[in-house]
């Protein structure tokens, strides 16, 4: 557990507020024809997969550091990175969803803007990490491995 | 104005998070009493403290921490008990990582870590609390046991 690099807490909830507004335009966009929310899906499925693959050079983590951070004071913790980067496999999930509407069933495309909107919203602003939530619960269900 | 409809799921949408957010942080880490009058087993417990495996509760009280490895709360929470510990009399903390325990986690119907337990000097499980512990909640229950 010590070889991990410990990160800022504030980092990966900065990157869910971007989440969070991506996916409510999304949403809405999605409303009146499924399909015009196409593009923002395939946005947040190219964002989600960065992220779940190459979490090192992931944009958000770049605008983190670069801009928000030296605005920022001290953290006053550094945190674990396993359950941001569990809870972003929670979302690489959802954004799944979305690219199976784009391709199949357009009404995925709502559906998984809204599901991402409300666990991102909640990351962001209420510091609740649904998909960090749902681990136990899912390996108690034997829906996944370690 | 005209009425947008799509707008107007968009704001449906938000005002859900919104309260199911104000929910969460509202019932999170309050806690419920405990009435089964089920004793921990020690020996299936298996918790470890130091370098031994734990024998005996505390003398007075003992708070017993289940903790995963992905938990993002855990750490803090590991550490305001941990101080608490110093503070009290005749407590001892526990603290169980479930991460490959899940028979643990099954038997005791533990869906979310931190999850806190507070026992009597018996064993037996007096109060629960899953999630962040709010402020004070077991500061309240130890001196209920006569540990703080």
């Amino acid at each position: 557990m010590s070889e991990l690099k410990r990160i800022d807490p504030r980092g990966p909830r900065f990157g869910a507020a971007i989440t969070a507004a991506l996916s409510l335009t999304g949403f809405i966009l999605s409303q009146e024809i499924w399909l015009y929310g196409a593009p923002v899906s395939i946005l947040l499925f190219v964002l989600f997969a960065w992220s779940v693959f190459f979490p090192a050079t992931h944009p958000y983590g770049f605008i983190f550091k670069k801009f928000v951070r030296p605005r920022l004071g001290e953290p006053k913790e550094l945190e674990d990175p396993r359950p941001p980067q569990f809870a972003q496999k929670v979302g690489f999930g959802f954004s799944i969803l979305g690219i199976i509407g784009v391709l199949v069933w357009p009404i995925l495309i709502p559906v998984s803007f809204a599901f991402i909107f409300f666990a991102a919203f909640l990351n962001a602003f209420f510091n609740y990490c649904l998909g960090c939530q749902m681990y136990l619960g899912l390996r108690r269900l034997g829906l996944i491995g370690k | 104005m005209e009425s947008n409809p799509a707008l107007l799921s968009g704001a449906i949408l938000l005002a859900l998070a919104l309260l199911a957010g104000l929910w969460l942080k509202f019932s999170a880490g309050r806690g419920k009493q405990v009435s089964n009058r089920e004793v921990i087993d020690l020996s299936k417990l298996k918790a470890k403290k130091g370098k031994g495996q734990v024998k005996a509760f505390g003398a007075k009280a003992t708070l017993l921490q289940f903790s995963t490895e992905y938990c993002g709360q855990c750490p803090g929470v590991r550490r305001q008990l941990t101080e608490l510990e110093k503070q009290g009399d005749g407590l001892l903390y526990l603290d169980v990582d479930i991460t490959e325990r899940l028979d643990l986690a099954a038997h005791f119907s533990v869906s979310q870590t931190p999850t806190v337990f507070v026992l009597n000097p018996k064993g037996e499980i007096k109060f629960r609390v899953a999630g962040t512990p709010k402020p004070g909640i077991i500061q309240n229950e130890l001196k209920k046991l006569g540990a703080l």
